[in-house]
């Protein structure tokens, strides 16, 4: 049972073991991102979240699957496919998993399966070693069955690294559960999309804490922004892959031209394609100062709009779906913690049901604390 | 937006796609165009793109040479090489 949710499998007590996405680094091991494109790239350096893990004493249990470079897919269907890394640890199969959720699948299946999923301030962890997607967004994040394992795993892996320059100076930190009553921000904008439940247990959620309605600005464009950017950055982030170097060649070519045209319209999967077309659409001379200068501008309107809220609350709770199921407006509830580079939990509650919690940049530990119920 | 379009931004991202690809994509993209034109409705007068949310000073380390992947290893995982180099296609003729 558990095997479809690997790439490669491992023996590995559960209760020590951890799994990793297929885009995250084994030396002398398979790494493929999910792409034909990986398809037989072997990795030749190890992540530092790997050495960190190995390091305080955990087995790797495996590579779990995951979309192609883990990039938002709005394609049909994507979004049911469960996350490998989701499924490991529902399964049991180990504690936890890392993995890389820019498009915050993972935030919605990971309580949907009774589980939770830890993602950190971006900084806080090394990205040294995964595939990049998008670069000002990747952060590798944990889910978990229990929160207490969950925040022991991001206090083996969090931590400066030289190889990462995005990495904050802080060599390590200590992951506890803040103590006292929290200020929780319910914004009312975006329950209106939210379905029945998701805000019943939203207000049940916040009511055990010091909850207030409010308002989270530009909620109306999070997807495009985030979209865009995405769209802009992975198209950089895959003009490597080209036949030559690593991974996937086509067979048959006329010329280097053809080549990289073969290789990449073969090895690509629809949401990769449709990235890329978007990303150069976005870049474009006609549309750069629409689309993507505009898209960095209002990051940064939702940048500032995140730090007035935080001075009001410890936390922003949200859904973890919207009443329309549409993919593309389901970003909008994950853009939040991705666009600002904000520490979020998803919460399991209910039955296949869930809530998510943001909090300011390096504040995980007011995060475990709600977490753990406050006082 | 129109086939001809998709076409003109496939080439640029090295991609050819075959028909049926190509009619999901212009579908796609002219959604998400109606999508995007809601961006001019965010006032944005005077204010600076955020290009990363990292805000601390980047520190750099120390200037020494480190080897962390052998010219073999990288070699290694490419589809053709010979005698040290990536092999390409005959550019040249």
């Amino acid at each position: 049972m558990d095997r479809e949710f690997f790439v490669s499998k491992h023996d590995a007590k559960a209760e020590n073991a951890f799994a990793l996405d297929d885009n995250i680094m084994v030396r002398g091991g398979l790494t493929t991102a999910g792409s034909k494109m990986l398809h037989n790239f072997i990795s030749p350096l190890q992540a530092t979240v790997v050495d960190r893990l190995l390091a305080a004493g955990m087995e790797l249990a495996g590579k779990t699957k995951l979309d192609e470079f883990a990039v938002p897919g709005i394609s049909e269907g994507t979004c049911d496919i469960l996350s490998g890394a989701v499924g490991a640890v529902a399964e049991g199969v180990c504690k936890v998993a890392l993995c890389n959720d820019v498009s915050g699948k993972v935030r919605r299946q990971a309580p949907q399966n009774g589980l939770y999923y830890i993602h950190p301030t971006y900084g806080s962890v090394s990205r040294f070693g995964l595939i990049p997607a998008v670069s000002s967004m990747d952060q590798i994040g944990i889910v978990c069955k229990n929160i207490d394992d969950g925040f022991d795993t991001l206090g083996m892996i969090a931590g400066h690294d030289e190889n990462d320059i995005t990495t904050f100076p802080e060599k390590s930190y200590a992951y506890a559960p803040k103590e006292g009553k929290f200020r929780i921000g319910i914004p009312s904008n975006v329950l209106e999309e939210a379905d029945e439940k998701s805000k019943e247990l939203i207000y049940d959620f916040a009511g055990k804490h010091d909850a207030e309605e409010t308002e989270l600005k530009y909620f109306e464009v999070f997807s495009q922004v985030m979209y865009i950017l995405s769209s802009a950055e992975i198209g950089n982030n895959t003009s490597r892959y080209d036949g030559v170097k690593f991974g996937y060649r086509a067979d048959k070519f006329t010329g280097l031209n053809n080549l990289y045209t073969k290789t990449r319209t073969e090895g690509f999967g629809p949401d990769m394609k449709l990235l890329s077309v978007v990303g150069a659409y976005v870049l474009s001379k006609d549309n750069y100062e629409a689309c993507y200068l505009k898209s960095m501008k209002i990051r940064r309107l939702i940048r500032e709009h995140a730090n007035e809220l935080f001075s009001r609350f410890d936390a922003i709770i949200l859904p973890i779906k919207l009443k329309d199921p549409d993919p593309y407006k389901n970003l909008a509830l994950y853009a939040f913690a991705t666009l600002c580079g904000l520490p979020s939990v998803s919460v399991p509650l209910g039955r296949n049901e869930g809530i998510q919690l943001v909090a300011q940049a390096k504040n995980e530990n007011s995060l475990f604390g709600i977490c753990k119920g406050g006082r | 937006m129109d086939m001809q379009t998709v076409s003109k931004y496939e080439a640029m991202v090295k991609l050819d796609l075959p028909e049926s690809e190509r009619i999901w994509i212009a579908e796609k993209v002219s959604m998400l165009e109606d999508s995007f034109s809601k961006l001019s409705k965010v006032d944005t007068e005077g204010v600076e793109p955020l290009i990363s949310v990292v805000t601390h000073d980047y520190s750099l380390r120390e200037d020494i040479p480190v080897k962390l992947v052998s010219r073999d290893e990288i070699l290694s995982n490419s589809p053709e090489q010979f005698d040290g180099y990536f092999l390409v296609p005959k550019t040249i003729e």
